[in-house]
């Protein structure tokens, strides 16, 4: 049973104080929070379910807790996010874990542009389709797109993996096409089977740096 | 013959020169010089016939197998060969030999309109009579964020060390500027490289990291700055300051994004900031999480709630539009804003843009001023000004112009030691400031360069507190622009100060610039 935070009207200091007495307690719902921008910021443990829609930011800075959308989340999802892990169950907006270190990204539908935008150590895992621009100067970390990619997918990667199962309608600058390991595959298996996405991981292609140092030789 | 030009000196080493030593053996000079400088006589001796016809094109110089021939100009290259200087002459032999534009650090070098055409006047009969320094107190105290944060901070003098990343800087450096703090009482910033643990005790004095050994009183902020390229940040990263900074832009490079090359990246440098080691890290030149105002005053709010609205949030902006993007700062909820001008720039940069992008910093201070005080917040939100700042004689004229205080960047690089020699982005430092190589990094002494940088702060603040007391006041914050004549009149154009000798403002300052 979840204690509930009702957010209808309020403003984000007010739901954010009373989620983080509540959060101590045991596992949080979140209602009617789609207008508050940046909600569940910076938490190092607990668990929150955003009962409807998410603002923007949501979970940025995330730094341990677990925190779960039933609809579509906002721009800008898990931003900065060094520990914890965030699904979506909708859809999400531009710039799905931007700048994380760490921790799991996981939408079920589609994400936007520029997913995954200077990803330095998080797994972020996208169901459906990824806008364009997606893991611009990504620095580590796993990308799993099971569907589809836009224009200039991975510009200017630097580190990290980019498995896509679909198709991609560019790829960016300092990219290289990779043949997949048999860890890749045990990999990609075990992101797919604990987020119960149904895919096969043999149909992925793998997407790498071309060279560690792309700017100034 | 050429006209004559009269402005270069030519010194050819007789100890190294082939002639000297075997007449007629050599005579690439006489052969290569357009403008028949050289001349070799009947015996084979070589000799400067003409010093006047040198026009400093050191084709001479270049072609000389020994290296015997130096050519320096007798009057500046700036006036007798601009546009085509030495040094442009050789920008554009790099590039062609490369395919690579200059890098270099240090900010804008050469005249720009600058505080020294501004004067300071001093009390006598018709005005307040001046302050006894030796014998009367005077504030310096600068708060930020008193109205708005459970946590202000107070710098015991209007002065701050800005960002200045470890990376750009080696480790022994940022302890310097730790120790610095701590002993002044003002702030330090960590710039855009993630955070030293060190720094977080040595700044609040304490020379151990269980902060049971106080050693330097008073103690100091750290400003942990929020950026482009997020190198090291976390919820920790932003809850281990005593404010944090959300960097817009810098002097050295506005409108683009931090630079540390691969050079300077070490195996901690790039575990601090999640990159391989020797890759180039160059932030983004603007936020990817932000796209409108709407989503800076976002982001404003939940650095406030993460930091649970204990500290105040700054912003450092770029030499661009200061009226503008003062307003839009002051719009996103900034406590404080720090302004950098052209001149300002202690980091690598590509060469055309650390010389010739920006405003100059003398030219941003009423525009800034005038966007605080049409908003009804000057002296409520802080404002810094940083670009070229070199002692208490430029602070106090910016803080009589309007600024609440100043920062040093390049001024506390060469308190440590450093000679300006640019060459910041290279990693070879020879003090030890910007390297990151071990050898050379051992020559700095953090605790004796932490010294020097808290001497060289207390010298200028006692400046500060000179000119404040000379002028009238015993308070900073009763600075003004009466204290101030502009002895030139451009400046007295671009800054609406009033020009010496005519005793007033220019006509179009008259009723105030955005009248």
């Amino acid at each position: 049973m979840s204690l509930v935070v009702d957010a209808r009207g309020r403003d984000l200091r007010s739901v954010s104080m009373e989620l983080k007495e509540a959060v101590a307690k045991g596992p949080v719902l979140i209602r009617e929070a789609a207008h508050l921008h940046g909600l569940v910021a910076g938490f190092k443990s607990g668990e929150v379910i955003i009962g409807g829609d998410s603002g923007d930011y949501l979970g940025v800075l995330n730094d341990g807790a677990t925190i779960r959308v039933k609809k579509n989340a906002g721009r800008y999802l898990a931003d900065n996010m060094t520990r914890g892990t965030v699904i979506v169950e909708g859809e999400a907006g531009y710039g799905v874990g931007a700048y994380c270190y760490g921790g799991t990204v996981v939408v079920k539908g589609n994400a936007g542009d520029f997913t995954a935008v200077m990803n330095k150590g998080a797994s972020i895992i996208v169901k459906g389709n990824v806008g364009d621009e997606v893991a611009t100067y990504m620095l580590a970390g796993d990308l799993v797109i099971v569907g589809n990619a836009g224009k200039n997918l991975g510009n200017y990667l630097i580190r990290g993996n980019i498995y896509v199962g679909g198709e991609w309608e560019s790829l960016g600058h300092n990219t290289l096409l990779e043949e997949m390991s048999l860890a890749d595959l045990a990999k990609l298996r075990g992101y797919l089977d604990e987020y119960g996405i149904q895919a096969d991981p043999t149909s992925f292609r793998k997407i790498v740096r071309l060279s560690e140092k792309p700017f100034y030789k | 013959m050429p006209p004559v030009n009269g402005t270069f000196c030519v010194t050819v080493m007789s100890d190294r020169c082939i002639n000297a030593r075997m007449p007629g053996k050599c005579a690439t000079c006489v052969e290569v010089c357009p403008y028949d400088v050289y001349a070799m006589d009947s015996t084979g001796h070589v000799h400067v016939q003409n010093y006047n016809a040198c026009v400093g094109c050191r084709i001479c110089s270049e072609f000389c197998p020994e290296d015997a021939i130096r050519i320096n100009p007798a009057e500046s290259e700036i006036l007798v060969r601009s546009p085509w200087t030495f040094t442009q002459v050789e920008e554009i032999h790099h590039k062609a030999q490369t395919g690579q534009y200059m890098l270099r650090g240090f900010g804008a070098m050469g005249y720009r309109p600058a505080f020294d055409n501004i004067t300071v006047v001093p009390s006598q009969i018709a005005s307040p009579a001046p302050r006894d320094s030796y014998r009367e107190e005077c504030n310096l105290e600068v708060v930020i964020g008193e109205d708005t944060c459970e946590n202000p901070v107070r710098l015991k003098y209007p002065l701050i060390f800005p960002a200045m990343s470890y990376g750009a800087l080696s480790r022994e450096a940022r302890m310097a500027l730790a120790i610095a703090t701590a002993q002044t009482g003002i702030s330090s910033n960590t710039g855009e490289g993630g955070l030293l643990k060190d720094e977080t005790w040595l700044i609040k004095g304490y020379e151990n990291e269980e902060r049971t050994l106080k050693r330097w009183e008073p103690g100091g902020s750290l400003v942990v700055q929020w950026s482009t390229g997020r190198w090291g940040v976390s919820a920790d990263y932003v809850r281990a300051g005593d404010a944090v900074e959300i960097k817009i832009g810098q002097g050295a490079k506005p409108g683009m994004g931090g630079h540390l090359l691969g050079a300077k990246v070490t195996e901690e440098i790039a575990a601090i900031r999640g990159i391989p080691v020797g890759s180039d890290a160059l932030s983004p030149c603007r936020y990817y999480d932000v796209q409108d105002l709407e989503d800076m005053k976002r982001m404003v709010a939940f650095i406030r709630d993460v930091t649970d609205y204990r500290v105040p949030i700054l912003f450092k902006l770029g030499p661009s539009r200061p009226y503008e993007d003062v307003k839009a700062c002051v719009e996103a909820g900034a406590d404080a804003i720090s302004i950098d001008g052209l001149v300002g720039g202690t980091g690598a940069s590509p060469a055309i843009v650390t010389q010739g992008v920006g405003i100059p910093t003398v030219a941003l201070i009423p525009p800034a001023v005038q966007a605080l005080k049409d908003l009804g917040v000057h002296r409520k939100v802080k404002l810094f000004i940083l670009g070229g700042m070199r002692n208490g004689l430029d602070a106090y004229k910016a803080m009589a112009m309007g600024a609440d205080g100043v920062g040093f960047g390049a001024a506390a690089e060469i308190a440590m030691g450093c000679r300006a020699c640019m060459a910041c982005a290279t990693g070879r430092c020879v003090y030890g400031i910007t390297a990151q190589d071990p050898e050379l990094r051992a020559r700095l002494h953090p605790e004796e360069a932490g010294d020097r940088l808290a001497n060289f702060i207390r010298a200028t603040a006692e400046e500060i507190k000179i000119l404040t007391m000379l002028s009238g006041h015993d308070d900073i914050g009763d600075l003004s622009e009466e204290d101030l004549r502009a002895t030139e009149l451009n400046v007295a154009a671009i800054t609406g100060l009033k020009l010496i000798g005519y005793e007033k403002r220019l006509p179009w300052w008259e009723n105030g610039r955005r009248s």
